[in-house]
């Protein structure tokens, strides 16, 4: 398909409301005319017609691609890098005592106070790999791929509330109303699935993510971007089986009926928004096939299914993991796993022993088979991995029933790999309490423009005219960070 | 935003970042019409930008084909397109127009009938009855009212994690309500900004504040309350700004506007007039809610008086009680030593020295421990009448007990005691077997040193599973500390005859015990406890010690404090008062319910004392700088202060001055947009200079002043738009323009819309005949896929709605911000967090998924299909053609009728070969007889559902 994107992302407003119409302006010269004439002639839809019927259809990037996909492990709640990550001995000596004021002067958390009292930590750690990666005994897994990743341990957001710093992190900003991550990828470069959605959410643990729908949502974008979640169970897209009584032939016929019915009326009529709703019908009866495949996992290795820690039919991290592999290897642009209850504060069940113990246990085995599965199919050269929360914990411990350590946002570390991701090193440091990012800081933005430029993005140009103004996900910030570069 | 802004603009001035999109010809074409405006010049930053200028009056142009001309609108259009050489397109025809009119008017289509009837009017004014009766209809306070609630951010809960349900649907009814009787808009607005403030505020008023009430609210944990406020008062500026000026001022909250003229300070100035609201709730009673509670209060106010008059004639009542416990206060208690002690659960029970029981081992989620013991015959003789348990502490336990919880709390749901026949050898009837209720038999009264607040010690013994007494603090007390529960016996348990074989000394009772923890948390446990009895005055028992001591005191020499303590305990168990003071309670708690049961709603309240406003520095409210007063963009006619120092009515009263140059164009402007798809300033929300400009500036302009000239009648100026030449022309798509006006800014057609959500649940519901029309009420549960909730941090309240209320329209379904209706969502419906004044259109599979499978969509489609088999015909064509008709207000075309017909065919026989699948595809309680019959049309009338045409405005 003839493509003329100058600037393929920065369409025009006039335009934006209308999902579909502004393929035929984009393409006005050839592609539209002519898959307009095919279909006025009544003729079953031709190949141009499918493409530019899609708006989902994958699209060219600003610049060269490193990578063509995202899987985006979100590690909800805030994993705490002091447990996991970012050993202090200066910490450890300072347990128990108050923070120095200089630290916490003009400062708000969420819980606790400024006269909170410093924790150190009661985990090992050790180095590993080639690289000599700082990993604690809580993520043995990861530690086994030390070298294939490379571990940020400088950054930095803005908002210590776990809704909007969820926010802040999908979609640059912490106010609602914004596109997501994964809507803005879709939205600038497509997809290159055509049996399944662009952007694909999963998700794990005891309950969704706080914040809900607007963290995959597409903001002012249409909702042809917005993240679809796949439920757990047979049915991972709400009403994907036919209705009792029509089998995969019947609903066929039935799709055929309504196409022919719908051709009648764009021939009468001549609006090309009756021709993308007849590859919406089209695209969906193939959902109806490719997405059970898709998550029917029994046909996976015994060996696959056991380094995952995979089970047909139960809902888990690593079921999602396996999945997420699934769906890139099918195209699938954007892919997100949401894995809830990192939120340690010291409650009872939010504690730093077991239950941090317990999600490390459900995360660490799967994501790093994800990253060595992906390199086995020679896929992780195009996908890139990224694990994280939306903040991560105080070096000052939180009292509560047991010990616990608060929202902290000065910062905390977040893992990536592949696509583009230069593997074996460790970015950035904290000072020596970890509490402010002191080197190389990467703040939520950088990352964000760096993912896009993975992606062949330039985040400055992905933008979207909404009230005047032209947004973007990385808002008036924004750095690609360039030591994460292969 | 600069970096950004500064790459939108390398295609120049924004006039020629207009035309990107668009064919050369058409680009040219706009250019020259722009050129051709009156106040139009070469250099546009020169003079003010169009926008911040009033509206002029215009004559509208002359045209040459004047017949074409309905009205002035039409002029405007035509004299455009002649300028352009194109020629309108023709009149839709009345089938067509009917549909158009009643969906955008009502967001319902036109029965079959009605169809009929107007394509057979052969009167000159046909057109404007129907036009008229359609405004006359109650449906169309629904239609616009829903517009209106998506400008006004309308949902039904608070948003951000925890997003609690809260009630404002009055609000949405008075919506309704003032749209129905044509408020003029000015007064529209003015009840939503300011109602409350309005000299006599009736309570509609007050109502119609909740517009800004309907900003989130975050009860997320550890979260800042000020934070919040502040962020509600900025989206009352954003959404103030967007949807009546059309104005992106929330840009100005950080810094000055970049482009339009607003400065940072002005914005402060605009929130210290929206910043001084309380936000309370209203009670809202029914007729009837208002005519019970005043007799409600009087049956109180008599009751009190009553009970005021027995405590007033105490006689010797408090002194015969005083004297019950002469000599008699004192209360011995001997500790119980357990012969077995058993866990239900299989911890481990130890015995310590001091006769109480340790509790090890595993830590069960629910247990329930047995104790046997044998009361001495010297007890039991004089009988026993009081219980006590001690639940203690030990190092052993967590944070030291006296529970077994994480943090040493634990839940006694029951506590129960049964007689056992001490015949040695045989095992005690199992006490956790006997029933609950037994307990609330055996107990009189109950009392502990401490309780926790909804665990009382009394639960223990109500006979309840889900009820029990637990003993966490509040306030920084400690809590693992030895806690003592006392349990009165209704009767005394004395010493029972005793078979002449036993072994056991004569005289002993032997008494089982049951602690039984039920509670649903795991591990609420006691960690160990001990048992002791007493033969004292069950009455003495439970006095607390202050109450004892006052009763070791000589009356004369009591203190005053005692006195009181005295009469307040007698008036516990004074039996005179006890049935007059049951009687206070229980209609005060009738008189709470009576409360509960008024709904109210969300309300804006001025301040008496204004808070103080500041420029926050870079939008943040912990950094404020410069003081500021309440004011205005100085670019604006200034605004006039009915006291010292303007407030939010004068800025409502300011909106919708006939000065101001804004408010009346975007009102115009968004009808115009949802007549035609797009507004004729395409940014409906951003008039500024970074806005789109206006295609036909004259024609908005004089649509503005129109509507002032109007009283701001909406219904007025909707009619005027409806009966123009330019909304009835067909809107099927012109070939001659697809290279030179591919976005139809000429209007030389109609346009096709696809409906909102609501309205295509509504139009289905309509085909199928199942509708119901009732208005107005709160919200409903339309059916919706249980996986919903997998998604959501809390489970949402959601009882599927049954009966009519099932079937009502879909602006009634309850919103939740976090997790809003799939169907909702899948067709558009904006997330409700911020003012939305236009809706997108996408088309997606997701979309066509959720039409042809959704289960409750399948519903509509088979009751659909009852009522075409209802059609008193044999005939397939005519059947079809009456099919055709219910769905999309027009017959059939011959090669659609034989594309259905073909299918209907092979739906048939497919069916009559495949009986279980017709079964299951005919709607139930239909005769199976005809299953296969059923099922086929059930098959044709899902394809008519899912045409693109049945869910568009053509």
């Amino acid at each position: 398909m003839p493509q003329n994107h100058s600037k393929p992302i920065d369409r025009a407003d006039e335009l934006r409301h209308i999902t579909r119409r502004h393929f035929f302006s984009d393409c006005r010269i050839g592609v539209g005319s002519l898959a307009l004439a095919s279909m006025l002639a009544d003729s079953q839809p031709t190949h141009a017609e499918a493409t530019t019927s899609n708006p989902l259809a994958s699209r060219p990037t600003h610049f060269a691609a490193k990578a063509k996909h995202v899987i985006f492990l979100f590690m909800a709640g805030g994993p705490s890098q002091l447990e996991l990550f970012d050993y202090k001995p200066k910490l450890q000596e300072l347990n128990g005592q108050v923070v120095p004021s200089s630290y916490v002067k003009n400062k708000r958390f969420a819980f606790i106070k400024q006269d909170a009292k410093l924790l150190g930590t009661r985990r090992k750690f050790a180095r590993h790999g080639q690289s000599g990666a700082e990993i604690s005994e809580c993520l043995p897994n990861l530690a086994s791929i030390a070298d294939d990743v490379a571990i940020v341990r400088s950054v930095a957001t803005d908002v210590f509330n776990h809704g909007p710093a969820k926010l802040f992190v999908n979609t640059g900003s912490s106010r609602f109303g914004l596109p997501s991550m994964g809507s803005w990828v879709t939205y600038g470069i497509g997809s290159e699935s055509r049996d399944l959605p662009g952007f694909v959410v999963l998700q794990s643990g005891p309950r969704g993510p706080r914040g809900g729908s607007p963290l995959w949502g597409s903001g002012f974008l249409p909702t042809t971007y917005q993240g679809v979640p796949f439920l757990s169970g047979p049915e991972p897209i709400l009403n994907l089986s036919s209705p009792p009584g029509f089998d995969h032939g019947g609903q066929g016929d039935f799709v055929q009926a309504v196409a022919a019915l719908n051709r009648a009326r764009l021939d009468a009529v001549g609006d090309p928004e009756i021709a993308t709703r007849i590859a919406a019908y089209e695209m969906a009866y193939r959902m109806q096939s490719s997405t059970p495949e898709l998550m029917d996992i029994g046909g996976e290795s015994k060996e696959t299914l056991a380094a995952y820690g995979a089970e047909p039919g139960k809902v888990s991290f690593a079921n999602n993991c396996l999945l997420a592999r699934r769906l890139v290897e099918r195209g699938v642009r954007f892919v997100q796993l949401y894995h809830t209850d990192w939120d340690h504060h010291g409650n009872n069940d939010t504690h730093l022993g077991e239950p941090l113990d317990g999600r490390c246990k459900e995360v660490d085995g799967p994501a790093a088979m994800l990253v060595r599965d992906l390199k086995q199919r020679g896929l992780l050269d195009q996908t890139i991995v990224v694990w994280g929360g939306e903040f991560g914990r105080t070096p000052m411990g939180e009292p509560r029933d047991q010990i616990g350590r608060d929202h902290h946002v000065d910062g905390y570390t977040m893992w990536l790999a592949g696509g583009g991701i230069k593997p074996g090193q460790t970015i950035g440091a904290t000072d020596e309490l970890g509490f402010y990012a002191v080197e190389d800081r990467v703040h939520v933005h950088d990352l964000q423009a760096t993912i896009l430029h993975l992606l062949g993005l330039d985040h400055t140009r992905l933008t979207y005219r909404f009230q005047g103004r032209d947004f973007r996900l990385t808002d008036v910030a924004g750095q690609v960070v360039d030591r994460l570069l292969a | 935003m600069h970096r950004i802004l500064l790459t939108a603009l390398t295609h120049g001035t924004s006039r020629a970042r207009f035309a990107v999109g668009m064919g050369a010809a058409v680009l040219l074409a706009i250019v020259a019409g722009a050129s051709a405006r009156p106040d139009d010049d070469a250099a546009p930053s020169s003079r003010r930008h169009w926008a911040f200028v009033r509206p002029s009056r215009l004559t509208p142009p002359d045209v040459r084909d004047r017949e074409w001309t309905r009205n002035a609108i039409d002029a405007f259009i035509l004299a455009r397109l002649e300028r352009e050489r194109v020629a309108p397109s023709p009149e839709a025809d009345r089938a067509t127009l009917i549909r158009r009119l009643s969906l955008d008017l009502l967001g319902l289509p036109p029965t079959v009938d009605e169809v009929d009837k107007f394509v057979a009017d052969a009167r000159p004014d046909a057109y404007e009855r129907l036009v008229d009766r359609l405004l006359d209809s109650p449906h169309y306070g629904e239609r616009w009212g829903r517009h209106w609630l998506d400008a006004a951010r309308y949902a039904d809960s608070n948003g951000y994690t925890i997003d609690g349900a809260r009630s404002i649907w009055k609000y949405r009814d008075w919506v309704i309500q003032a749209l129905n009787a044509d408020l003029p808009f000015d007064q529209f607005t003015i009840w939503q900004m300011a109602g409350d403030m309005l000299p006599g505020a009736t309570v509609d008023q007050i109502i119609a504040t909740g517009f800004h009430r309907n900003t989130l609210r975050n009860e997320e944990g550890g979260t800042d309350q000020e934070q919040f406020r502040v962020e509600a008062v900025a989206d009352r500026i954003n959404t103030t700004g967007s949807v009546f000026l059309g104005l992106t001022i929330g840009c100005a909250r950080c810094h000055d506007h970049k482009y339009d003229p607003v400065s940072q300070r002005e914005y402060y100035q605009l929130f210290a007039l929206l910043n001084n609201a309380d936000e309370p709730s209203l009670p809202v009673p029914t007729t009837q809610q208002s005519k019970e509670e005043p007799a409600l209060l009087a049956e109180i106010a008599e009751a009190e008086k009553r009970l005021k008059m027995v405590d007033d004639n105490l006689g010797t009542r408090q002194s015969d009680w005083e004297k019950m416990f002469d000599g008699r206060l004192g209360v011995d208690w001997t500790v119980l030593d357990p012969i077995e002690v058993r866990s239900a659960a299989g911890a481990t029970m130890t015995k310590l020295d001091d006769k109480s029981v340790l509790v090890g081992g595993s830590t069960p989620a629910r247990d329930t421990y047995t104790v046997v013991v044998d009361v001495p015959a010297e007890l039991a003789k004089p009988g026993v009448t009081a219980i006590r348990l001690e639940a203690l502490t030990h190092d052993s336990l967590p944070q030291r007990g006296p529970g077994r919880a994480g943090n040493g709390n634990f839940v006694l749901n029951e506590f129960v005691v049964t007689e056992q026949s001490a015949v040695a050898g045989r095992q005690p009837a199992e006490p956790s077997a006997v029933s609950g209720q037994q307990s609330a038999e055996t107990f009189s009264s109950a009392i502990a040193d401490h309780s926790q607040d909804k665990f009382p010690v009394a639960a223990a013994v109500d006979g309840k599973l889900d009820t029990g007494w637990a003993i966490n603090t509040g306030g920084g007390k400690p809590m693992n500390v030895d806690r003592t529960a006392v349990f009165v016996l209704k009767a005394p348990i004395t010493a029972a005859p005793v078979a002449q074989t036993s072994d056991d000394p004569p005289g002993n009772v032997r008494l089982a015990f049951a602690l039984r923890h039920e509670h649903t948390g795991a591990g609420y446990l006691i960690g160990r406890f001990r048992l002791a009895v007493t033969t004292a005055l069950g009455d003495a028992v439970v006095l607390p010690e202050s109450v004892r001591a006052a009763l070791t005191v000589a009356p004369a020499e009591r203190s005053d404090e005692q006195k009181k303590l005295l009469a307040a305990e007698f008036r516990k168990v004074d039996k005179e008062r006890i049935p007059i003071a049951g009687r206070v309670d229980e209609l005060k708690e009738t008189h709470k319910q009576l409360k509960a049961a008024i709904t109210t709603s969300l309300v804006m309240s001025e301040r008496k004392q204004p808070r103080e406003t500041y420029v926050h520095f870079r939008g943040d409210f912990l950094r404020p700088g410069d003081r500021v007063d309440g004011g205005v963009p100085a670019v604006f006619p200034p605004i006039v202060a009915r006291g010292e120092r303007p407030d939010r009515l004068d800025l409502a009263r300011w909106l919708v001055d006939p000065a101001n140059p804004l408010t009346a164009r975007v009102t115009v402007n968004r009808a115009w947009q949802q007549f035609f798809g797009a507004g004729l300033v395409a940014t409906e929300n951003d008039f500024g200079t970074q806005g789109t400009p206006p295609t036909h500036p004259e024609l908005l302009d004089w649509l503005a002043t129109e509507l002032v000239e109007r009283d701001w009648s909406l219904k007025s100026l909707h009619r005027l738009i409806v009966s123009s030449a330019t909304y009835r022309q067909s809107s099927r798509v012109r070939q001659d323009l697809t290279t030179s006006d591919p976005n139809n800014k000429l209007l030389a057609r109609q346009v096709r819309l696809r409906l909102e959500a609501e309205t295509i649940r509504d139009v289905a519901l309509a085909a199928s005949d199942l509708l119901s029309r009732e208005l107005g009420g709160p919200g409903i549960y339309p059916p919706q896929p249980e996986e919903v909730y997998r998604f959501t941090q809390v489970k949402k309240f959601w009882k599927e709605s049954q009966g009519d209320e099932r079937f009502r329209r879909g602006l009634y379904t309850y919103f939740w911000r976090s997790s809003p209706h799939p169907f909702l969502t899948t067709f558009d419906v904006p997330d409700m967090t911020v003012a939305c004044t236009r809706r997108v259109r996408s088309n997606t599979p997701l979309q066509a998924l959720t039409l042809a499978n959704d289960r409750a969509f399948f519903e509509i489609t088979q009751a659909l299909a009852a009522r075409m088999l209802a059609e008193p015909t044999a005939s397939d064509k005519d059947r079809l053609r009456a099919a055709f008709q219910m769905c999309l207000a027009r017959e059939p075309n011959e090669r659609e009728a034989i594309g259905l017909a073909a299918y209907l065919d092979t739906q048939r026989a497919h069916f009559s070969q495949a009986a279980a699948d017709a079964a299951l595809v005919a709607p139930k309680g239909h005769p199976t007889a005809n299953a296969a019959e059923t099922a086929a049309w059930v098959a044709v009338a899902r394809v008519l559902i899912n045409l693109d045409e049945f869910i568009t405005r053509e």
